[in-house]
């Protein structure tokens, strides 16, 4: 399976190209814990574990390959 | 005595004038800059248990027990000075318990070997004074556990637009670690563990290892019930990126230690939809590929459903799709070629699927207008992990979400 940059680009000419001003009393949804971006603390262990079981581990939180049980 | 209607107007503007000339020197005095005070503290504890197991342990050269139960309670402190800064500390305590560990010296002296890990993270954001639109950022982290001890930080910046459609954000971290035995439990002298057959000869000259990690975020508002989210990266490691206790098998019938590269290159992207449906759904979908110098190329997938089953009470079902083809590098128990550069039994770096599916139940605790310290959040989580090679775990997490407001006594008091 490859990576379609064609596709990625499409998809973000066709969200960035209907991108409309939302004021401030139309936030309510946006709001909303469930759609905040950013990663949770509860993610955290499941994220750890990717780390020691998976190869795309990134580099984060200095511990990307090992050096403790998790073997 | 009646006043005319003239004076009337004239007293009422003036009382007017000075109540608002009064208010407005009491703001200027107090809040140059338009400053709030605001005492308020998130307390977040965190417990999350791991429980696997599978049959391809990397210290037995990838064919062994995997047997492993983790267990992690942590505490977030998360402090707002005023309406433009807070700081915050994360700290916790790991305890593995890892059955392949034992296999390092094969000395069975307990049914499996346990392992601490301490960290602690203080950290510290601002919005800049002059422009609220920009936050600065920063934190220091620091950790260690028997044959580990990693010192880092990071610094960041985030820009939101005025009207709050899109935010851009740039993080840089740094990690310096250290890779010898001996660093918790005070063993002297420090040194790298190899496992207790391969001890006659000193395998790597190198025991630190460095991260460098730029992450950058791009999230854009598409409507009221959208919003899209973009992370390019990058990382590089350098130093000892092999685990020195890690054994390997050739198809000659010898042994060594894991052999890496000591330079390795990271490339993740991803990419994220957040959108409300039918006002009780939240529909989060999320795609990154990731591909570095070993030559591991990655998709991952994941689906999260939210339902609002009322104001207070929502379930998350999750299911997350990782797909990965493996490196060069890596080869199965004793099938590693001796004439190879680098090489590694360790499954992480082998072609595989995972699967993991879960859901989430988070309750919003009704705080009392009155009460200073209250529960805020409940958070439960709980799911299935499985690799296409049969390794497998349970993952457990709750999370108590505290908070501790003063503000209300402190402005009063000013």
């Amino acid at each position: 399976m490859r990576l379609n940059w064609r596709i990625l680009i499409a998809i973000a000419l066709l969200s960035f190209g209907s991108c409309r001003t939302v004021k401030p009393y139309q936030r309510a949804y946006l709001n909303d814990n469930a759609m905040q971006i950013n990663k949770k603390n509860i993610d955290k262990l499941s994220q750890d574990m990717h780390s020691y079981k998976e190869g795309a581990s990134g580099g984060g939180r200095g511990k990307s390959s090992g050096g403790c049980g998790c073997n | 005595m009646q006043l005319s209607r003239k004076m009337k107007k004239k007293y009422i503007c003036f009382g007017l004038f000075t109540t608002s000339f009064l208010y407005g020197v009491s703001q200027v005095t107090l809040n140059p800059y338009g400053i709030k005070r605001i005492s308020k503290s998130n307390i977040e504890f965190v417990y999350s248990q791991y429980i696997g197991n599978g049959d391809h342990s990397a210290i037995t050269g990838g064919l062994g027990t995997e047997k492993l139960i983790v267990y992690e309670p942590e505490v977030i402190i998360n402090r707002q000075i005023d309406s433009l800064s807070s700081y915050w500390v994360d700290a916790g305590i790991d305890v593995i318990t890892s059955a392949s560990m034992d296999n390092i010296d094969f000395v069975m002296s307990s049914a499996s070997r346990i392992s601490k890990r301490g960290y602690i993270m203080p950290g510290y954001n601002t919005k800049l004074k002059k422009n609220q639109n920009i936050i600065i950022g920063g934190n220091g982290y620091f950790s260690i556990e028997s044959a580990y001890r990693s010192l880092g930080g990071a610094l960041s910046i985030d820009y939101v637009s005025k009207d709050k459609s899109s935010e851009l954000s740039a993080e840089f971290q740094a990690f310096f670690d250290d890779l010898r035995w001996g660093l918790l439990n005070g063993e002297r002298p420090l040194r790298l563990v190899y496992p207790a057959e391969l001890r006659y000869k000193e395998w790597f000259s190198n025991y630190k290892r460095n991260s460098y990690n730029l992450s950058l975020s791009f999230t854009r508002t598409i409507n009221e019930k959208m919003i899209l989210a973009f992370f390019p990266g990058i990382s590089y490691q350098q130093g000892l990126l092999s685990t020195p206790y890690h054994r390997v098998y050739f198809t000659d019938s010898t042994e060594r230690v894991e052999k890496l590269p000591d330079k390795r290159w990271l490339i993740p992207l991803g990419i994220q939809l957040n959108s409300f449906v039918l006002d009780r759904y939240i529909l989060s979908l999320y795609y990154r590929f990731y591909h570095d110098n070993f030559g591991i190329t990655a998709h991952t997938m994941e689906v999260d459903l939210t339902a609002k089953i009322s104001s207070r009470f929502s379930l998350t079902p999750t299911f997350r799709f990782y797909t990965q083809k493996g490196s060069a590098y890596f080869k199965p128990y004793f099938e590693l070629d001796p004439d190879q550069p680098f090489y590694t039994s360790n499954y992480a770096f082998s072609s595989f699927n995972s699967y993991e599916t879960g859901i989430d139940a988070r309750l919003a605790v009704l705080a009392k207008q009155k009460s200073k310290l209250y529960f805020d959040t409940i958070w439960f989580r709980y799911s299935y992990y499985k690799r296409t090679d049969g390794l497998y775990g349970h993952i457990l997490t709750l999370v108590l979400d505290l908070v501790s407001d003063n503000s209300n006594k402190i402005n009063k008091k000013i």
